[in-house]
């Protein structure tokens, strides 16, 4: 009752100052503080989201890359990131509620990321999330990893339905989503993930790891050349474009990746060096155009209004462009997140676990029955 | 067991009639290059084992668990970011190593070589001419 008088007091007092909208929206519909965390691979990451009927605001979303860290080793090595993720989780957190000016007690939901990942990555997140979950007496919900790159759409209002691809360095996926909760698989790798492949590529031309931006650069280099006109324009070798007509929405990038092997093989150590920019550019088209092709179709049999893409691959400036011009040219509206919400980040979980938790109630005690599932996949 | 391959549909057939020998408990650990025909062979040898989903490439999380006929599990491990066997206790992998009903498949298996059980079947894949393979099982 006391309590009724006070927010009354405030509301009226607000309402003189002609601020009335905005408190409508905090008393009444309610704005939603979340603190989510996400360790599932190499970063660390803590978002913070105010969440309101009409809008959400991002107040933070701090990243600790390690990815200094793991390139002498060519990839993550499973021990030094959870002893990485460790050391910096509690600094994270802090920073992200610092820089939110948001004290725990204002918190309504945590979220956290119990999969797909790498198991020992993903303990340090659930185990601290559920330790604060505990001792802050706040609901905890789980969010999968993967539809949490999807919700990174989510920060502007979607038209449903809607087809996602969804690329990363562990999956490639095709999602039909009737809205922001409801969502189906329809098509995957039948391998190794696009990401991965170009991880693998770099390997077989010595270019370093990651193996995303590397290859990226050495295909730029070749559309450069061929700009002044030395390059020859378009590339001498070609690769297959792996189950481009197979009739469903799979895909396959092992034997691409071998493919690559095969040209290198007839090179001589001078040839494989001048040629690099044309191989990774040829490649690169290769895999564009199969992920691009694909996507359209599903975006077409399934009647969608909205192409979206996700993911960490989704960094890649030529696939964005290439599925936003193919989009944009079929007459479907296409979203793809800013460049630091397509790389792991806590800020894609604290959206996606707001749409969530408009679909269902997360009781204060759940924490104990959180557990980390590396190989969660999304239905 | 030295065995030419001349195609990935063939290592496949080969992995396929592989997997009907074994009754779990095994080890295999597959040693070879990028490309050398390791994907094809755990295909092969999940279809020959029952496994009806779709094998991924689980170098993101290292180890994949699938059931197939009879109640035998395949664990998938792939070895290529770790230093040491001790890291695959991180990831609980101790737990399928040691059981009778499982039957584990190490890629990238020179990388651990300390947790090599006795009895483990070596399957070393060698890139020959074209498609070409030499998979060797001792």
């Amino acid at each position: 009752m006391f309590g009724y008088y006070i927010t009354l007091g405030c509301f009226l007092e607000v309402w003189c100052q002609g601020l009335f909208f905005l408190f409508f929206d905090v008393m009444i519909l309610g704005n939603m503080i979340i603190l989510a965390i996400e360790t599932s691979c190499d970063e660390t990451s803590a978002s913070v989201l105010k969440a309101g009927s009409k809008k959400l605001e991002l107040l933070s979303n701090v990243v600790s890359s390690q990815i200094n860290i793991h390139a002498v080793y060519g990839g993550v090595v499973p021990e030094v990131a959870a002893r990485q993720h460790v050391h910096n989780i509690l600094p994270v957190i802090d920073e992200a509620l610092k820089t939110a000016k948001i004290k725990p007690a204002k918190i309504d939901l945590l979220a956290v990321v119990p999969g797909p990942g790498l198991i020992t990555s993903l303990m340090v997140g659930v185990e601290t999330a559920k330790s604060l979950s505990f001792a802050w007496q706040k609901p905890l919900l789980e969010v999968n990893h993967m539809y949490g790159h999807i919700a990174g759409n989510f920060l502007q209002p979607i038209v449903f339905p809607a087809i996602c691809l969804v690329v990363s360095g562990g999956h490639t996926e095709i999602v039909h989503l009737k809205n922001y909760q409801t969502y189906k698989k329809i098509g995957q790798t039948v391998d190794d993930a696009s990401g991965e492949a170009y991880d693998k590529v770099a390997k077989l031309l010595n270019l370093g790891y990651p193996g995303g931006p590397k290859v990226s650069a050495e295909a730029d280099k070749f559309t450069l050349l061929s700009k002044e006109g030395v390059g020859g324009g378009l590339p001498r070798i070609k690769l297959p474009r792996p189950m481009l007509n197979s009739g469903d929405f799979n895909f396959s990038f092992s034997g691409l990746k071998t493919a690559v092997l095969y040209a290198t093989q007839k090179m001589t150590k001078k040839e494989l060096l001048e040629r690099t920019p044309e191989i990774c550019f040829e490649f690169q088209e290769a895999t564009i155009e199969v992920l691009t092709k694909k996507t359209l179709t599903a975006a077409k049999q399934f009647k969608a209004k909205t192409i979206l893409m996700a993911g960490g691959v989704a960094a890649n400036k030529r696939l964005r462009e290439q599925l936003r011009e193919m989009s944009e040219a079929n007459g479907f509206a296409f979203s793809v997140p800013e460049f630091k919400l397509c790389t792991d980040n806590a800020a894609m979980i604290a959206i996606a676990s707001y749409y969530l938790s408009q679909n269902k109630k997360t009781p204060l005690d759940n924490w104990q029955k959180i557990k980390v599932d590396p190989n969660w996949e999304l239905a | 067991m030295k065995i030419i391959s001349n195609s990935e549909k063939q290592t496949f057939k080969i992995a396929n009639e592989f997997a009907k020998k074994l009754s779990g408990g095994e080890v295999l650990c597959l040693l070879g290059d990028l490309g050398a025909g390791k994907t094809a062979f755990i295909k092969g040898l999940a279809s020959g084992l029952g496994v009806k989903n779709i094998i991924t490439s689980p170098t993101f999380v290292l180890m994949k668990v699938y059931e197939g006929k009879n109640k035998i599990i395949l664990s998938h491990i792939d070895a290529y970011r770790l230093d040491s066997g001790a890291e695959l206790q991180y990831i609980g992998a101790d737990e399928y190593l040691n059981d009778s009903n499982c039957i584990t498949a190490i890629e990238w298996a020179d990388r651990v070589k300390d947790i090599w059980p006795k009895n483990k079947i070596l399957i070393k894949f060698k890139i020959l001419e074209g498609n070409k393979r030499e998979i060797n099982i001792t």
